[in-house]
This record gives C-alpha cells, structure tokens and sequence, in this order.
C-alpha cells in the first residue's frame, strides 16, 4: 500500500512537471477568434452543432500528439526540421506563410480584446496598448516556467464558460445527447458552419506551437508517454470548454432565435436570459481568450523565426540574448494592437485571408509532420504507426476539404 | 573564392561536351583541413560520386576530364548538403548562434572549404537576389558584407555527429580576435585575401589589416582601389597608417593621402611629418593631455567622455598654457586621488621624454630603466609631438633583428 502511494505520488509529479505545452496549446486554440466562431455557431445551429465535438477533439489530440513527439525525440522543432531537410528557399517560404496568417489571427485576437474592452465600457484607444505592452513585458521580462504559470492562468478563467452555462439553465440531458445523436437535417450552411468550428480549433500555428513549446520546455524521452497523454488531455479540456461555451449560447441565444455575429454580441445577448452576472462573465472569457490568443500566436511567429534562420530564441533567455525572437513577438503585437484600433477596419475580409492562408498551409504542415514522424533518422523507435497515419491523411483530407467548402461557401455568403 | 549556392545544381559535362548531370553536393573531410574529396552529381539515374581530381574547369558548367571515375562515400567523409548547410551552429555552451547559409569553397591551390556564410547574404544567394539586393541597398549609400566565419573556427569532430560546434562561446567571426584572424589570413594569396577581408564589417577589416606584416599590407594597399585603400587607412590607428603609407611608393602614396577622412589625412600628414627620424615612425597622436589647474574628477569624467575610441592609455599628459609639458600622472595615481585635487599637486613633474633624434635603442632603455610604457616625444620648447608606445618599438627591434 505504501509502495502504491508513493508511486502514485511519483507520477503525480511527473504529471505535474510536463503539464503545459498541450493544455495550452489545446485552450489557446479556444481564442477571440475561436469563442467568435462557436458562438455564431452555436446561436444558428443550437445543440445540432454539438455532433461534431467529439471528431474534432479527435483530430486535435492526434495532429498535436505527433507535433509534441516529433519535438521530444528529436529535440528540434517543425521549423528547425524544415529548414534543415528541405533548404533556406522553402524554409523562407513557410515562414512567409505562417508570419502572414499569424499576423491575421493576432489581428483577431487583439480585435477580440478590443470588444472585451468595448463591453466592459473601457476606452480601447487607452487600455488596448495598455495591456498589449503590458503582455509583452511580462512575456519578454520573465523565464519560461513563470510564463508557462500565467498562461494556465489565463486557462482558469475559460472556467467563466461554465458558470455561464450553468446560469443559462439548459436543457443538459439533450446537450449531452447531441455529443453522439445527430439531430436536425445537414445543411450545407451546417456544413460550412462545422468546417469553420474545426478550422478555428486545428491551426497551422498550433502545429508549430506545441512542437516549438515543447521543445523549450526540454521534456526528455522519458517524458514521452505522459506528454502524449497531457496533449490528449489538452484536446479534451479544450473542448469541453467548448462545449459549455456552446451551451450557454445555445440555451439563450439560438433557444431565443436571436442573431449575433461576434463573441461580444453574445455576451450582450445572453444577459436578458441568465443575468446579468452570465453576461460578464461570458464577456470576461473573451477578454482572457483573446490575451491568450494574441501573446501565443505571436510567440509561434517569433519561435518560427528563431529556428527557421538559427538564432537563439527562448522564453528562459533575456531580451539581449534573443533580441531577434523578441522583436519578431512585438512586431507582430504591435501591427495587430494598429491594426484592430483602425476606425474602419474590415475584419471579416481579414478573417476570410487568415482562413484561405490557415487552410492552404495546414496540408503542407500535415506532410512535413507526415514526413518526419515516419523518418527513422530522426524518430528512431517512436515513427508513427499505421493508425496515426490514417489518422494524419484523413485530418488532411478533413481540412483541406473544409477549408475549400469554406472559401466557397464565405464567397457565395451561405 | 567560391559559393556553394553558385556552385549548386551546375551542370556538369563530360570532357567531349556530353550532359552529365547537375552538380548537387560535395564529399568532405572532417578535419582541420575540410579538404573536399568528391562531388556529387545527379543524373537522369540515379547519383554518381566523381573524386575532385576529375573536375576540370568551373566557369559556366563544369567539365569532368576524360575518363573519369565513380566511387561510394568513404567513413571519414560527410556531405555539405547533410552535415553542413542549413545546420544550427551551437557555440561551447550549446547557445544557438545562428545557422549556415551558404557554405564558402576555396579552390586553389585545392579545393577546401575555407568557411561558412552566416548572414543575410548567404540567403539572398540561393534566390539569387544576392546582387539585386546589393544594388537596392547601394542607393543608400551603403553596402552589405557577408557575415563569414572562418573553418578554424568550427571544431571539425562534432560535424559527424550532426553537431556544428564553435571551438569559442563568443559567436561572430567578428569577435575572433583580429590578431587571429590576420595570422590566418597571412598564409592565403593576396586574391583570396582580398576576398575574405571583402566580407568582413569596415571597422574589423581595418584591425585585421592593422595586424598583417608589413609585405603582406604592401601587396594588399597596391592592389585595392585607392577609395578602399583610403577608407581603411581613415579607421585604423594613425601610427599604423603611417607605417603602412610609408611602405608604399610617393606616387600611391599621393594618390591616397587626398581620399582619407580630414581627420584622419591631418593626423596622418602630421606624423608623416615626423616621420622623418626613427623615433618619428614611430610616433603616434593617441595620447591624453590635461591642464595644470584641472582636478581629478574632471579628467576622469573627460576620460570617459572622450577616449573610447582611442587605443589603451596609460598616461595623462599635463601641459600648461604655454603648450610646455610640465607633467605626467599615470592612472592609478589618478585613481586614488580625491575628486577636486588639481593635476599640478599630484603629477610627476620631472617627465622622462625623447626627442626626434633620439635612437629608438635609447628609447628602449629608458622605458626600461623607468619602467614607463610611453614616452612622451618632445621638441626644445617642451611641446609635445607624439608618443612613443613600448609595442610599436619592441615591434621595430623586432624587425630589425630579424
């Protein structure tokens, strides 16, 4: 028994020390842009849109399980791996691609904030620099495992999600129903509505997060399973939040036939239905998703850019040490804190060139994973295995065919 | 001077002008001396490895001579493509430092990798923007250099472990002391020379130079153009400068002299001037000077204000209004002073100086007599021309001995 214990109370350690890179990585995929996308969904489509929650935590967890991996065993990053196999012309190429629609998802997430502010009656032209240099500093000025704290802070506070549902007094027998029963008939405005869901939730930027992240963090091989099992927990994690997020809409809004068209009108909505307190705290859930949102993608952009040309680049070295690394971060915070303070800036175009982008590059990202997960060289022992093949070809086939229904369908605006 | 991004995907032909292949990789040794073995070239088959010896001519495309033979790779050998380009460099402590853009190939008298391209230019050459973007940056006024890092500086065993090492922490070949570097360079034809100081940051090419022997700076001074002559000479020690003008013919002489910064042509014609004794040659205008009535806290607040561009001082020179040097102090004294003591209470008065004339041997024996390493070079009214500095005379003993 007291042998049990202290195993227990082993693995609870190891549990604890490599929390972070998936939960993180999973939640922040709940970003501005995210909790907009689920909204909208959820107040058009109510429980029906719930049927797809469970696929796509699928597909999450094992796109993300082999990006952490791939990072693990051979202690390099996606774009370390990139520029070394493939050459400085495609290296330069995918960092084009990945700066330009990072810069598009940071421009939502700072947008995201901005509405937050909006709601909660805070000048934005004051308080948005405010807080995005505020980030910065924080994120430039402390080591990793600091930053590492402040972001599962920022987790704690998507916890508002289910407070709001709660309050909203569903109807949770058939929320929990839809998870596995579909209902309603398909649509192809549901099509597109469920394609942009998985679209917001599985990103090019989270495939290069979570292998850079996870390489910063110096996880050894022998870390390698409890890694594996805290990114299928992210996925998890992240969509439950999800899924209390959808209920709160659900519940009121669509329940109410209401139309919103952003995150910050449904925290307005919600308000006559579950209180004013359901509200606020869907509307403080914004705010978090998009400070968690803009610091991270923008941190992708700057780890892309510290492996892809060499230079040093850690969240644990100081602001001399990896100035490039750190100037990529601020430049991308800054162009998206101008851009979302523009008077009469059209996010939806900016959202519809973040998603053509994100959709074009995510197959490209999915055969350099494919590529190097089954490369001996570098993987070793721990080369993806048949099932995670499939499941790779078919998230590619998954993605690429939402992100062409997608485009079509913003076009012809279904 | 070759690149690899120029060389690679060449074409290479047979002796009597048949397609081979295109070239698109190169063998090495991983030694101190990357000696390259065998080049790799993909054809519609497959790839051969061909040894070095069989290539002929590189301008265009590159000629394999008759008969040439195929071979595999051996154990000691790595490749330029896997091992080399695009990798991470890790300094001592394993801190990323950058990465390999384009690997820098010396082909005579053999062919040997002499270094790698780590800066932005070693990028713009695989899109073959290289000139395009020198062009562009050239209407500011300015130009782009190559960050090249010399093959002495990579430690050659940790290359088959998948590793590019530096043998220093420091990063940049930049920070390779320029003593090093011009004892390398030394051992390269003046062409090569020319091509490896092209690559490197004004200031640092200057210190480098600075540091070749005198013959080595003759060649290099009268191949360059004049404008290039006269903008390094602007940046390095006048002393130096001198020394090194005073081995070049008049005639070149007077064509550079003209080209130098105003700063630098005055203090350069002005210890030209001297020049005309050994101690002469010698003397340089890096000195520090002080009033009489100064005190203590304002020399060392001028100190830090104003030399940190100058060479290490040693000694404060104090003159008085008459121009007469009536004193020296070195820094220690100076240090232990109280803020608001003025020169005149605490320097040494009775300074020990040469004149003109003076033999550089008595120079010599009085710094070592003294234990002084400058001595101050008078005129019969006491005014100060120059310094003698104990280096540059060791230096001259030295090539007068040898």
């Amino acid at each position: 028994m007291k042998y049990w214990l202290n195993n227990w109370k082993r693995r609870l350690l190891i549990a604890v020390a490599i929390i972070g890179p998936g939960i993180i990585t999973a939640v922040a995929d709940n970003d501005a842009a995210g909790v907009s996308t689920y909204s909208m969904a959820a107040a058009t489509f109510g429980y029906q849109i719930f049927i797809i929650l469970i696929p796509m935590t699928i597909l999450l967890a094992v796109t993300q399980e082999i990006g952490a991996r791939i990072a693990i065993v051979a202690e390099k990053g996606l774009a370390d791996l990139i520029r070394e196999r493939y050459g400085v012309r495609i290296a330069l190429v995918m960092y084009g691609l990945l700066f330009f629609v990072n810069l598009a998802v940071v421009i939502m997430n700072v947008a995201g904030l901005k509405s937050a502010l909006i709601l909660f009656g805070l000048n934005p032209y004051i308080f948005l620099p405010a807080i995005i240099v505020g980030l910065f500093l924080f994120v430039a000025l402390n080591s990793y495992s600091i930053v590492e704290r402040f972001f599962l802070l920022l987790i704690v506070f998507y916890g508002t999600y289910i407070a709001s549902a709660f309050m909203a007094k569903p109807d949770w027998g058939l929320a929990v129903q839809s998870l596995v029963v579909p209902t309603g008939s398909i649509t192809p405005r549901f099509l597109y509505t469920a394609i942009a869901v998985i679209g917001t939730t599985i990103t090019a930027w989270g495939q290069f997060f979570i292998n850079s992240y996870v390489k910063d963090k110096h996880l050894t091989i022998e870390q390698l399973k409890y890694s594996r099992l805290e990114v299928y927990l992210g996925a998890i994690v992240t969509d439950t939040l999800t899924f209390f997020l959808m209920v709160a809409v659900a519940a009121t809004i669509f329940a109410n036939k209401l139309t919103i068209t952003n995150a910050a009108g449904a925290a307005l909505a919600i308000t006559p239905f579950a209180g004013q307190f359901a509200g606020l705290l869907f509307g403080i859930g914004l705010l978090f998703a998009g400070l968690l949102g803009c610091v991270i993608v923008a941190l992708t952009t700057a780890y892309a850019f510290s492996e892809f040309f060499g230079y040093s680049g850690s969240l644990d070295e100081h602001f001399r040490q990896s100035r490039l690394f750190y100037t990529t971060l601020l430049v991308q915070l800054v162009i998206g804190t101008i851009v979302a303070l523009m008077p009469n800036i059209s996010l939806f175009k900016i959202t519809l060139a973040a998603n053509f982008v994100n959709g074009a590059i995510l197959p490209i990202i999915f055969f350099f994973l494919y590529q190097f997960a089954n490369n001996e060289a570098i993987m070793g022992a721990h080369v993806n295995n048949k099932a995670q093949n499939w499941m790779l070809a078919i998230s590619s086939v998954i993605i690429i065919t939402s992100v062409i229904v997608g485009i079509v369908g913003q076009l012809m605006g279904w | 001077m070759l690149y690899f991004a120029e060389l690679y995907g060449k074409k290479v032909t047979s002796a009597d002008g048949k397609a081979v292949g295109r070239l698109t990789d190169f063998a090495f040794l991983a030694t101190d001396q990357p000696l390259i073995t065998k080049l790799r070239i993909d054809t519609k088959v497959g790839h051969i490895l061909v040894p070095i010896s069989s290539m002929k001519a590189v301008n265009g495309t590159i000629i394999l001579s008759p008969g040439y033979e195929t071979s595999g790779v051996a154990d000691n050998e790595l490749s330029v493509r896997i091992h080399l380009l695009d990798q991470q460099i890790i300094d001592l402590k394993g801190n990323k430092v950058v990465r390999v853009n384009d690997v820098v190939i010396q082909d005579k008298p053999y062919f040997v990798i002499a270094g790698v391209d780590v800066g932005m230019l070693g990028i713009a050459r695989w899109l073959k923007l290289e000139q395009w973007l020198n062009r562009q940056v050239s209407y500011f006024g300015t130009s782009l250099r190559s960050d090249f890092l010399p093959w002495e500086n990579i430690q050659p065993v940790e290359l088959s472990r998948g590793k590019v090492q530096l043998k220093r922490e420091e990063a940049k070949l930049t920070k390779l002391a320029p003593e090093d570097l011009a004892d390398h360079l030394e051992r390269l034809s003046v062409k090569n020379l020319t091509k490896i100081l092209d690559l490197l940051p004004n200031e640092y090419e200057a210190e480098v130079i600075q540091n070749l022997n005198v013959s080595r700076q003759r060649e290099l001074l009268r191949s360059i153009q004049p404008k290039h002559a006269a903008s390094i000479l602007s940046l390095i020690d006048p002393d130096e400068a001198v020394d090194i003008l005073l081995t070049l013919s008049e005639r070149r002489r007077q064509i550079i002299t003209p080209l130098l910064t105003e700063e630098a042509r005055a203090r350069i014609d002005y210890l030209l001037s001297l020049s005309t004794t050994d101690i002469g040659s010698l003397a340089t205008t890096d000195f520090f000077t002080a009033d009489p009535e100064e005190t203590a806290t304002s020399v060392r607040r001028r100190m830090k204000r104003e030399t940190t561009l100058a060479t290490p001082l040693t000694y404060i020179y104090v003159i008085n209004k008459k121009k007469e040097l009536v004193g020296v102090c070195n820094l220690h004294e100076l240090l232990l002073q109280d803020g608001d003591v003025p020169m005149y209470k605490f320097m040494i008065p009775n300074v020990v100086a040469v004149y003109l004339t003076t033999p550089p041997e008595i120079a010599m024996k009085k710094m070592i007599k003294y234990k002084i390493y400058s001595l101050p070079i008078i005129n019969d009214r006491r005014g100060l021309l120059g310094i003698v500095t104990i280096d540059d005379l060791v230096e001259n003993m030295q090539e007068k001995l040898t």
